[in-house]
């Protein structure tokens, strides 16, 4: 039974995920084209650079959170939709578990934020991989490579296996705000988004916190670690502090999550 | 055999307000039960709490013995009283979802129901009109080879014509081992139908009895019973 809920989860929003992220891969290919294989790294005036890196950037920019907050938004109206509003009234009398409704949840919009984030990383990597692009980055590879702590490609998969991996947080943690907001009837949606904000603002806090305490937060020199070390270090002290902090909220939230389906839910 | 569905001092709260009061109540196999009372009397929050959508605040409710569960929502075959199915589905779409999560569906029977209502399957069910959309949810529902039928005002928003359609569907597609239980305010319309009828007044039980002996020891109509038992 999980593996056909999962199958319809997946269905029900497959085309416009499909059809966001080919959009944004065009984007990227056309950006590409169009614009950063024109650039000249050695002749073109450095203003003239600066500008229209900052433009490209910006865009880009612009379209990863926008296709970030599309995929985040299926997940979110497919869980909301299909569990507590009248489609519920069908989810909720199939004959299957809440605990398989909510980790067919789980998966299903797992797969679809990490396969958003694998389709991101392909239109970076199709931005960046030309080769004007690459022959100007080996200009400063040495400068980077020591400031990192290690070559930049070595990075850029290191945080991507890490945007991956926090996928999982995102998800649970949605899930987690919306069954919140349905132990308050009258307000559902506005409790849900309430309870987002409100864990959000304690998970920023903590991280904080963390980062301070532990002096991963550039700049500053804590009781434990002295200042002057490489940027990476930092970048992966508060990665890592992220990541331990990202698994016990999740854990936690999980555990909510499913003692409310199982025990609170009330379709009204 | 044990009885389809127990009711044990069951009690749902809304903040101050009993929608259930201490119901106890049980249903037998076999019958075609009429679940009557006015607007706000429990009926959709007994039928809700027989399908493991409302969580009891006392008491207990059993079906076939079990809370519900996966294993009750296997014999219970559910109408609610609102469109319940994604309406960009396919009707189609919609066959094979009920064949996958519902073993005991007969895609021969719905397929024989949406054709003699010549509904398409590749049209979209947000297409359809109101009452095949109704008609359409009935056909689902009864093609499956439930225990229990829980039809939550099933003819409520369709013409007097589509009434007969639906109420001719219930009675020859359930099977007589089978208990339906219909709740409706159409009572006129049904009467002729029901075996029992279950009255419910705020929240408590106000009758269960068979539709003959109303009959004999009233010497009235179900429905001129009701409007004297609820009148305002």
């Amino acid at each position: 039974m999980l593996g056909k809920l999962i199958k319809y989860d997946l269905k029900a929003s497959a085309k416009l995920f499909i059809l966001l992220h080919a959009l944004f891969l065009a984007a990227c290919i056309f950006c590409r084209m169009l614009f950063i294989n024109r650039l000249d790294f050695i002749h073109s005036s450095e203003q003239s650079l600066v500008t229209a890196i900052a433009i490209i950037t910006s865009l880009m920019i612009f379209l990863i959170v926008a296709l970030n907050l599309g995929s985040w938004l299926l997940i979110t109206f497919r869980f909301y939709r299909n569990l507590f509003s009248r489609e519920g009234y069908l989810s909720w009398t199939l004959p299957v578990s809440g605990l398989q409704h909510l980790w067919s949840k789980i998966i299903s919009g797992y797969m679809y934020m990490a396969l958003s984030t694998v389709v991101i990383g392909a239109g970076v990597l199709i931005l960046v991989s030309g080769r004007n692009v690459v022959e100007a980055y080996s200009t400063i590879e040495p400068e980077v490579t020591e400031e990192l702590g290690m070559s930049i490609s070595s990075f850029a998969v290191s945080l991507f296996l890490y945007s991956i991996f926090a996928c999982i947080s995102t998800v649970i943690m949605t899930y987690f705000c919306i069954t919140v907001g349905q132990l308050f009837p009258g307000h559902r949606i506005l409790c849900a988004l309430a309870a987002y904000f409100i864990t959000n603002l304690v998970v920023q806090f903590l991280s904080l916190f963390l980062a301070f305490a532990f002096g991963y937060s550039p700049g500053y020199s804590s009781a434990f670690i002295s200042d002057g070390k490489p940027i990476a270090e930092s970048i992966w002290g508060t990665i890592t502090l992220s990541t331990f902090l990202m698994i016990i909220l999740s854990i936690l939230q999980y555990i909510i999550t499913h003692i409310i389906i199982k025990k609170k839910v009330n379709l009204l | 055999m044990r009885s389809i569905l127990e009711c044990q001092g069951l009690t749902k709260k809304y903040g101050d307000f009993f929608a259930l009061s201490n119901l106890t109540l049980t249903l037998e196999r076999g019958q075609i039960i009429g679940l009557l009372g006015p607007n706000g009397s429990g009926k959709t929050t007994l039928i809700k709490l027989a399908n493991g959508l409302l969580i009891p605040t006392d008491g207990h409710i059993m079906i076939n013995g079990l809370a519900p569960c996966p294993d009750t929502k296997k014999i219970v075959s559910y109408l609610p009283d609102r469109s319940f199915l994604n309406e960009r589905m396919r009707i189609s779409e919609i066959l094979t979802f009920y064949s996958d999560f519902y073993d005991n569906f007969s895609m021969e029977r719905a397929e024989k129901m949406l054709d003699a209502l010549e509904i398409d399957r590749c049209a979209r069910l947000r297409t359809l009109s109101k009452g095949n959309k109704e008609k359409t949810h009935l056909a689902l529902v009864m093609s499956r080879d439930a225990d229990l039928y829980i039809l939550d005002e099933p003819i409520g928003g369709v013409d007097p014509a589509a009434r007969d359609y639906i109420l001719q569907t219930i009675l020859t597609n359930y099977n007589e081992n089978a208990t339906v239980l219909i709740s409706t305010h159409l009572i006129a319309d049904i009467e002729s139908i029901l075996d029992r009828v279950i009255f419910l007044q705020n929240g408590q039980l106000a009758l269960n009895a068979l539709v003959d002996e109303i009959r004999t020891q009233y010497g009235k109509s179900v429905d001129a019973l009701f409007r004297e038992v609820f009148k305002c």
